[in-house]
């Protein structure tokens, strides 16, 4: 059962061990990761579960708890939070589920961890300044047009050239 | 809350006399009973305060407990009367704490012991008054699933056995009519369909329910609290209606005169007041004379009011029937002077005279021909003359009696009858439904508009010059006062004039013998109605000026109240001034009513009412009144129809029963005041309050109880389906940080296991799963019974809290998702039945008791103890113990054993105290 895309290895047996969970508790977001029992209603609430079986907010809490480290940063799940915040709002231990996969997110981009489909968004966004340039065909075009809009969006890449400026030339040069 | 000592030092025993100290314990709980039974059983008093009508608390309503299963009520009844007959134990129930000072040894507790309208040593618990009782409220003691009469008793054996009136207050209505009609009392009468009863309500206030039934103002139409929901109730057409049902009887019930004392009373003036005065006195006993100037009774109802509002044999029977009572009504017979009367032997006079002159308007021309004044007009049509009235008539006022004028001059045939009238439509004094029908029949309004000079040619009037106002800044009576335009005046030619610009007392009235104002009004006290001359009093028009005939017929009211006062040589005022609480509009749950519009008078068509006098409005059928009737909200809860009183045979109701505070001298206080059940609807995923078929613990506890709502059949509230799945939530608004209540409440799971348990005990086919988070079965017993549940019941447990419920719309079942966090699977479960169990919080109000004896509150909201390890059961405060759930949640056998620790270091202190006296 490892979930794991990058490497299939041998599930071995693993020892478990607090070192992850408090790497994250260190990590902003992540203090409160050892108040979890448990209990389920995250995943009960999970609006992300109720499409996939692959996605189950407790069980990825849980390998954290466990020390699971290398899976879980090597795992794209903590990616598919989408921030509703629903098991936030209803968790009776007051664990805040989004913050801690935030950090955890934090830990493996450091590490250089980012699923290819989430890098090569940012990749788009940083290309044409913004994500749905290849989407906006001649039919959105005529749409736009018969609903009376501007047919022209006016959009230029002023913004990330100022993003680019600012953050990754200036990275380059230090 | 707090209320300084009035009674000063005296309450308060000085050092040498000072006696053994005793104990107050506060809650009536298991843990408090306990406490005051060891306590006492050591020697010392104790009072048992509790703020419900029976001891027993929570433990009364529980069905079994864990975990023996044992019947609750079996465990606890023993005890109930083991309290309630000890001999030094003084039981306080249906009390409250309003204040506490001192300190150890010597508090000074004052207590308000609510009324319970039902004397409690009179009291046998007989319960025949619960038959008669015709008020039907939720039942909280069932958790409001059943429900009770408004006069109670909690359970079957509620200690003290004496049953209690849930009585609000005054209702908005009773409170606001100047005549006190307990408007809420006749029309829950008419929703059992006594309209006897009901009449005789009506009647103990007023004696005239046809009469007011057709003309009143009904000032409590504007107060009702139904008026808040969609629209008042039609309280003035619904007591015409008792009237009108009457006169279709075959047999009216006789009046039986009860004249039984000797001191005369003269009323001069048979109008509402007099009228009104001497019915209340007859009925008192005593032997009334009503002087009357007129040839014929009824004061302005008769000679003001026309016909096609008041039928004249509705008012003849009324005061008739006045008579009837044994009231001597001399009409023709004018009155020289009071001094006269006192001549004559009478011991107490009562002046009602009423206002009979006209303001004039002072306009110039005011005395041509064709220029008549409204009471003058009015009278005459009345007593039957024949007026002759032109064909253009101009009315001048917004009264009653320029409205009453416009259209009795349409009767009589003119042909275009103006109302001019100085202020616009909003400040209009007349009845509003009066002011429609007039307007139906063809009255023009000339609003905004003051005459300003009458215009004749050889003394007859020709026409009238007005001028156009508009309205400026309030004056003193919070209208709009009217101001003229310059340069709008015009001019109009009429016939007729009627100027009905407001009434005026006659200043060589006979009232002048007494103290009067210079108008001619008599000056009276307020509340007694009593001149400066002794014995005499007045009321009605001749005080307050030109008023309704609801405040004449209240004025006489009370007017009887002081006579009976100053014969019997009771001071006039003692305790009258005093109001009852009115019940206040957020006292009254509207939440749970549908929205229902009153009923609409029917009336006589336009065509055959203008050319003659007969009544206009034709009152509602029976069907329309029981239906309007049915939209009474009962304010008050109780509604003093007071048949519980009629079917006492030990006299033991008495609905004047008045709240009363008591002081207590005690040396040590012990808190026993319990929890609150947290309420699950903070948990709007779990659908509480919206699908039925979800219940909480204490629902349950009452559902499975054999002296339940159900008879202790478990069914499904909703439709009364035996459930074949029941699913139990545990952890609902305990270890919740989020809501605040981070700690756990310690009885939820043991309950929770039993209540399944029972589920099982109940129907054995029935699925039972409960779904929970931890099970803490930490007690003596505990872990072997969740063993037995599993086990022996059957009982499934799913380890995973509930995330949400949802309702099967169907058939009202209910889908519930969980993970399982043992099988790693997210489920929909479909139960039929849900029920939640609630954590447990300190009680409401606990903050201000605290506040009170100048402690703190823990954080969590409980007592704080002095020391969790070494003093469990001591506060902070010296002399002051806690047990039972007030200082944390605790199951039955701890609270008890909290309770006799309590009582035992509570002792400790009173023989420290003991020794020193």
């Amino acid at each position: 059962m490892v979930e794991t895309k990058g490497e299939l290895k041998q599930p071995s047996l693993h020892h478990p061990s607090s070192d992850f969970s408090e790497e994250i508790a260190n990590e902003p977001g992540g203090e409160d990761i050892t108040k979890c029992i448990q209990c389920g209603m995250c995943t009960a609430s999970c609006l992300v579960a109720k499409y996939t079986d692959r996605y189950r907010p407790r069980r990825l809490i849980q390998k954290i708890l466990l020390g699971k480290r290398e899976e879980v940063l090597n795992s794209e799940l903590p990616w598919l939070c989408m921030t509703c915040r629903l098991c936030e709002e209803r968790c009776q231990e007051g664990v805040s589920l989004p913050e801690i996969f935030g950090a955890v997110r934090k830990i493996a981009a450091r590490e250089g961890k980012i699923p290819n489909v989430f890098k090569s968004t940012a990749s788009l966004v940083l290309k044409d300044g913004w994500m749905l340039k290849d989407t906006y065909t001649d039919f959105i075009e005529d749409d736009r047009d018969d609903l009376g809009l501007d047919t022209d969006l006016n959009w230029d890449d002023d913004f990330v050239k100022k993003i680019k400026k600012k953050y990754f030339k200036e990275d380059k040069t230090r | 809350m707090t209320i300084e000592k009035a009674s000063g030092p005296s309450s308060q025993p000085r050092e040498d006399e000072r006696t053994t100290p005793a104990a107050l314990v506060i809650g009536g709980g298991v843990a408090g009973m306990q406490a005051a039974l060891d306590i006492a059983d050591q020697g010392f008093q104790v009072h048992l305060l509790e703020k419900s009508p029976s001891i027993g608390g929570r433990m009364a309503a529980i069905d079994k407990t864990f975990p023996t299963l044992d019947c609750s009520a079996c465990i606890l009844t023993p005890r109930l009367s083991d309290v309630s007959r000890h001999p030094r134990i003084d039981l306080l129930t249906y009390s409250e704490i309003q204040s506490i000072h001192g300190e150890i040894g010597d508090f000074r507790v004052r207590v308000r012991r609510k009324a319970r309208y039902v004397i409690e040593d009179a009291c046998s618990g007989c319960g025949d008054c619960v038959s008669v009782c015709p008020v039907e409220l939720p039942n909280e003691f069932d958790q409001d699933l059943g429900f009770r009469k408004a006069i109670y008793t909690p359970f079957p054996q509620a200690t003290p056995n004496a049953y209690t009136i849930d009585k609000k207050g005054e209702p908005a209505c009773r409170d606001t009519c100047p005549a006190h009609v307990n408007a809420q009392g006749f029309i829950t009468m008419m929703k059992t369909g006594d309209y006897a009863r009901a009449l005789a309500i009506v009647r103990d206030s007023i004696p005239f329910p046809g009469v007011l039934g057709r003309v009143c103002i009904s000032f409590c139409e504007g107060e009702c609290e139904r008026g808040y929901l969609d629209e008042s109730m039609k309280i003035r057409n619904l007591h015409r209606f008792l009237a009108d049902w009457e006169r279709t009887q075959d047999v009216i019930e006789p009046v039986e005169p009860s004249i039984d004392k000797d001191e005369e009373v003269a009323v001069i003036g048979s109008g509402p007041a007099g009228i009104s005065c001497a019915y209340q006195l007859a009925r008192k006993g005593y032997p009334v004379t009503v002087f009357e100037k007129q040839p014929l009774l009824g004061g302005l109802l008769r000679y003001a009011i026309p016909e096609y509002r008041l039928p004249r044999d509705i008012l003849d029977e009324e005061i008739q029937r006045v008579a009837e009572h044994g009231v001597k009504m001399k009409p023709n017979n004018p009155v020289e002077s009071i001094e006269d009367l006192k001549k004559r032997g009478f011991k107490a006079i009562f002046i009602a005279t009423g206002t009979w002159e006209c303001n004039e308007t002072g306009v110039r021309g005011e005395d041509a021909e064709g220029v008549l004044h409204s009471m003058e007009f009015l009278k005459k049509v009345n007593s039957g003359e024949d007026v002759e009235i032109g064909k253009k008539v101009v009315v001048i006022g917004g009264g009653d009696a320029a409205i009453d004028s416009a259209r009795v001059a349409i009767r009589l045939g003119a042909e275009e009858v103006t109302l001019v009238y100085r202020r616009s439509g909003i400040e209009i004094p007349a009845i509003p439904s009066e002011v429609e029908d007039a307007k139906e029949e063809g009255v023009k309004f000339m609003l905004l508009t003051n005459p300003t000079e009458f215009l004749s040619s050889d003394g007859e009037l020709t026409g009238i010059r007005c001028v156009k106002m508009r309205l400026g800044e309030p004056d003193y009576s919070g209208r709009r006062r009217p101001i003229p335009i310059q340069g709008s005046e015009f001019t109009m030619a009429v016939d007729t004039a009627v100027v009905a610009v407001g009434q005026k007392a006659d200043i060589h009235g006979v009232q002048t013998d007494c103290e009067c104002t210079k108008w001619g009004t008599v000056t009276v006290d307020e509340v007694t109605l009593a001149t400066n001359e002794p014995g005499v009093f007045a009321g009605g028009d001749i005080v307050t000026g030109p008023l309704t005939v609801v405040k004449a017929v209240g004025q006489g009211r009370e007017a009887a109240i002081s006579i009976d006062r100053y014969l019997r040589g009771i001071p006039l005022d003692e305790g009258r001034a005093e109001r009852l609480h009115r019940v206040q509009s957020y006292e009254v749950d509207k939440s749970q009513k549908e929205q229902a519009k009153g009923a609409v008078m029917p009336k006589q068509g336009l065509a055959s009412r203008r050319n003659n006098f007969t009544e206009v409005e034709l009152g509602f059928t029976e069907e329309v009144a029981r239906q309007e009737a049915e939209r009474c909200l009962g304010c008050a809860n109780c509604c003093e129809c007071k048949l519980c009183v009629d079917a006492c045979t030990r006299e033991a109701i008495d609905h004047s029963m008045k709240d009363e505070i008591m002081d207590l001298d005690v040396g040590v206080i012990v808190l026993a005041t319990g929890y609150k059940l947290f309420d699950v609807s903070r948990y709007p995923q779990y659908g509480y309050g919206k699908f039925s078929n979800v219940i909480h613990a204490m629902e349950y506890e009452r559902l499975i109880n054999a002296a339940g709502p159900t008879m202790g059949h478990l069914v499904r509230l909703s439709d009364g389906k035996i459930p074949e799945n029941i699913g139990f939530i545990q952890c609902v608004g305990a270890r919740d940080v989020s809501k605040g209540v981070p700690y756990c409440s310690r009885v939820c799971c043991m309950y929770g296991i039993k209540n399944a348990v029972m589920a099982k005990e109940h129907h054995p086919d029935c699925e039972v799963t409960m779904y929970y988070a931890d099970i803490r079965a930490f007690g003596k017993g505990f872990e072997e019974f969740y063993e037995m549940a599993r086990t022996r019941f059957g009982v499934n447990f799913v380890r995973g809290r509930v995330s949400e419920v949802n309702e099967n719309e169907e058939n009202g079942n209910l889908i519930v998702r969980v993970e399982d966090t043992e099988k790693d699977i997210v489920h929909n479960v479909e139960h039929d039945l849900i029920v939640l169990s609630p954590g447990i919080q300190p009680p409401e109000g606990m903050g201000d008791m605290v506040v009170e004896l100048g402690m703190d509150l823990a954080i969590d909201g409980y007592i704080d103890v002095a020391d969790r390890v070494i003093t469990p059961v001591d506060t902070k405060l010296a002399g002051v113990f806690v047990c039972g759930c007030a200082d944390g949640p605790k199951d039955i056998p701890d609270s008890v054993s909290a309770g006799s620790a309590a009582a035992m270091r509570a002792t400790i202190i009173l023989n420290r105290y003991q020794d020193k006296s």
